[in-house]
């Protein structure tokens, strides 16, 4: 199955993409909320801007009112350690009572970077000590110990360029992983559903995560199985039938033609009784033509006609129609001319021979049966390239237009879906037709230059 | 030669229905065959060809209580003789077809009663020779036999072509015989490009039935197509 590889081509693309876009997308969201940190909202510079407003005064320290009103809307609280008492030397009014007074060096280590009874704190240098600041309890988190060795800091892009590449290699690894198995359980059903298309029996395994969809192929194929079987035997039933029915006439009809054609040849009737029996005689000649061709026509609609093709001289086959025609023609009404070129003497067809043959006396039969009053019917064989050409006119009664672009493009009764009320026309040419279909062949209906009726065949020469 | 002769042979004729049994028979009678038994299923068939011992077997395919093919190789351990099968088409035609069954010839139902006549009377001119075995023409008898022409009581000798292509017109004396199988007859199998030849071989026959050859009356052309043999009797 080609479709699958491409399937799987495509989501790969799909996914190698996506990591793409998602890193680049990552990227822009960290580099937006860094500039949302930005500096002066930071609480260290906070804090450095704060030591500075921080003045000395006669009585001790103070800050500008501003300031104040600042730290007391953000609930900050602040002392100031003196520089070598190490105790607090003032402070804001808002100073939880928890907070110690005197501070060793190890404390101011601490809350330097850390915490002092659970406030972040943030310290700012003036002249007289150390600012700190205390922002409320869990506004925020103090990373204490930050360091880290100093040749993984120095070589930051390549790792992190492979710990990228190396996270691709991974997610590829679980995609071709879970997509393979995937396909395992794909494939089957792909092929399944191809089978079903060539109408071929399917029985899937219903396992695994496409068990559902296995079954309801399995279902399809048995469902389609037996409509084609039931087709089958509809088929077989009505070639059967027609079969039958043309086999139980043979007999009685025989007893019809077999006795007309004695009272036609009896010397002792009348001249108008022999022409009766003419009559009967040659309508029971048209009922064994209808049944023969009923019969054939069924069988080559579903292909029931087995085909023996063989190497055969298209020129001796008609010929030897043409001369079976001649010599049981007794009254003579339809003379046939050859008008083949002489010096052609073969043009060889790969074909079946009783086919052919039923073909081509069905073309000279229906010149015949269409003039009553008799006409002379002209058979010729010619080559055109690699084309083997038979055509077979009359100088009767022909068709005009209308008919004859109706036979050449209308469906007929027998195999048209559609009910029809069109005057009914006989099947040898359908026959015909369904023969050079089977041959590779073509049939064109028109007009002869004789003035009557003409079709050409056309057959692929080998 | 006269065909009176195969006339007078015996006819076993086969078939379930009587009244196809009856017609047949007045086909035949018409015609001038008088040795005619009939019967109606396998049973009688063997029964009378036991006594009657027929020179022709004439049986349809169908019978009550057996099929023709297996009538016809029980016949044909009693004693050998040409069978002709009447068929109602389907798959007996295709079986029929190779002949391979030891049948002679086949006619489908339903027949013109000149179709089976012509039919038995190609058979049986096949099988038994005349005792008198010459073929009258209008201004020549040919003896197959000796492979001769005898014109104004002079012998004139046919060639092994000659003989061959005069062999197959006579088989279907007047009817025409196509160029393509008076070639295969005188040529084996796959005979093309031997139009001309053929021509040759027809006009020396000719020089040799004919009274007057460059206006043939026993052995016409018919144009494009073949020849045609008349016989006195055809």
């Amino acid at each position: 199955m080609k479709s699958v590889p491409k399937l799987i081509g495509r989501f790969i693309g799909i996914l190698l993409l996506s990591i793409f876009l998602l890193l680049v997308l990552n990227f822009f969201v960290l580099f937006f909320f860094s500039i949302n940190q930005s500096p002066s909202d930071s609480p260290y510079t906070i804090a450095e801007e704060i030591a500075d407003k921080l003045y000395k005064t006669d009585s001790g320290y103070a800050m500008d009112n501003a300031t104040l009103t600042f730290l007391q809307n953000e609930d900050i609280w602040a002392i100031l350690i003196g520089e070598n008492t190490k105790t607090v030397v003032w402070h804001t009014d808002n100073l939880p009572n928890t907070i110690p007074a005197t501070y060793s060096l190890s404390d101011i280590s601490s809350l330097t970077s850390g915490y002092i009874e659970g406030y972040p704190t943030y310290t700012g240098d003036t002249e007289n000590g150390l600012l700190v600041l205390g922002y409320p309890k869990d506004s925020y988190w103090k990373h204490l110990w930050p360091s880290w060795d100093y040749q993984f800091i120095a070589h930051l892009p390549r790792t992190f360029l492979v710990v990228l590449f190396c996270n691709v290699i991974l997610i590829f690894i679980i995609y071709i992983w879970t997509t393979g198995k995937l396909s395992r359980s794909v494939n089957p059903i792909v092929q399944g559903i191809r089978d079903l298309a060539e109408r071929k029996q399917v029985q899937l395994k219903e396992k695994g995560v496409l068990s559902e969809l296995a079954m309801n192929i399995n279902q399809t194929s048995q469902i389609l199985k037996s409509q084609e079987r039931e087709l089958e035997k509809r088929e077989t039933a009505r070639v059967n039938w027609i079969a039958g029915v043309s086999h139980d006439i043979r007999t009685p009809l025989s007893m019809v033609m077999g006795y007309a054609g004695q009272l036609e040849d009896n010397p002792d009737l009348t001249p108008e009784e022999r022409k009766k029996a003419r009559v009967i005689l040659r309508q029971s000649k048209k009922m064994r033509n209808l049944i023969n061709d009923l019969n054939l026509a069924s069988k080559l609609e579903y292909n029931m006609q087995p085909l023996n093709p063989k190497r055969i001289n298209v020129i001796a086959l008609v010929r030897q129609v043409v001369v079976d025609f001649i010599n049981n023609d007794i009254e003579n009404n339809y003379p046939i001319e050859w008008k083949t070129d002489d010096k052609l003497s073969s043009c060889i067809i790969q074909a079946d021979e009783d086919l052919m043959k039923r073909a081509i006396s069905n073309l000279i039969q229906n010149c015949i049966n269409h003039n009553e009053n008799g006409c002379t019917i002209y058979v010729m064989v010619h080559t055109i390239q690699n084309k083997c050409m038979i055509i077979v006119e009359d100088d009767g009664v022909g068709a005009t237009d209308d008919q004859i672009e109706k036979l050449n493009n209308t469906p007929h009764y027998m195999i048209s879906d559609v009910a029809t009320t069109e005057q009914r026309h006989g099947l040898g040419l359908l026959i015909v037709k369904q023969i050079l279909q089977s041959h590779d062949g073509i049939m064109l209906i028109g007009h002869s230059k004789y003035a009557g009726f003409s079709v050409t065949i056309e057959l692929p020469k080998k | 030669m006269s065909l009176n002769y195969l006339k007078q042979k015996r006819i076993l004729l086969v078939d379930d229905e009587s009244q196809l049994l009856d017609m047949v028979v007045s086909i035949l009678k018409e015609e001038g065959f008088n040795n005619i038994r009939t019967a109606k299923n396998v049973k009688q068939a063997l029964e009378t060809a036991e006594e009657y011992s027929p020179e022709l077997a004439i049986l349809d395919v169908m019978l009550p209580d057996g099929d023709g093919f297996s009538l016809m190789k029980k016949l044909k351990t009693i004693a050998d003789y040409p069978i002709l099968f009447l068929t109602a088409r389907g798959e007996d035609e295709d079986k029929l077809k190779g002949l391979g069954h030891g049948a002679d010839d086949y006619v489908v139902k339903p027949f013109l009663p000149k179709e089976l006549t012509f039919r038995i009377t190609a058979i049986l001119r096949r099988s038994y020779k005349d005792d008198n075995p010459t073929v009258r023409l209008q201004d020549s008898e040919i003896d197959f036999e000796r492979a001769e022409v005898i014109k104004n009581g002079e012998h004139i000798a046919l060639t092994a072509k000659e003989h061959s292509i005069l062999l197959a017109l006579y088989r279907n004396a007047g009817r025409i015989v196509t160029i393509d199988t008076l070639c295969e007859a005188a040529w084996g199998d796959n005979p093309f490009g031997y139009e001309n030849s053929l021509m040759a071989h027809i006009r020396r026959i000719r020089q040799k039935i004919e009274k007057n050859p460059s206006q043939p009356i026993s052995l016409i052309t018919v144009k494009g197509l073949g020849y045609k043999l008349t016989t006195e009797e055809s």
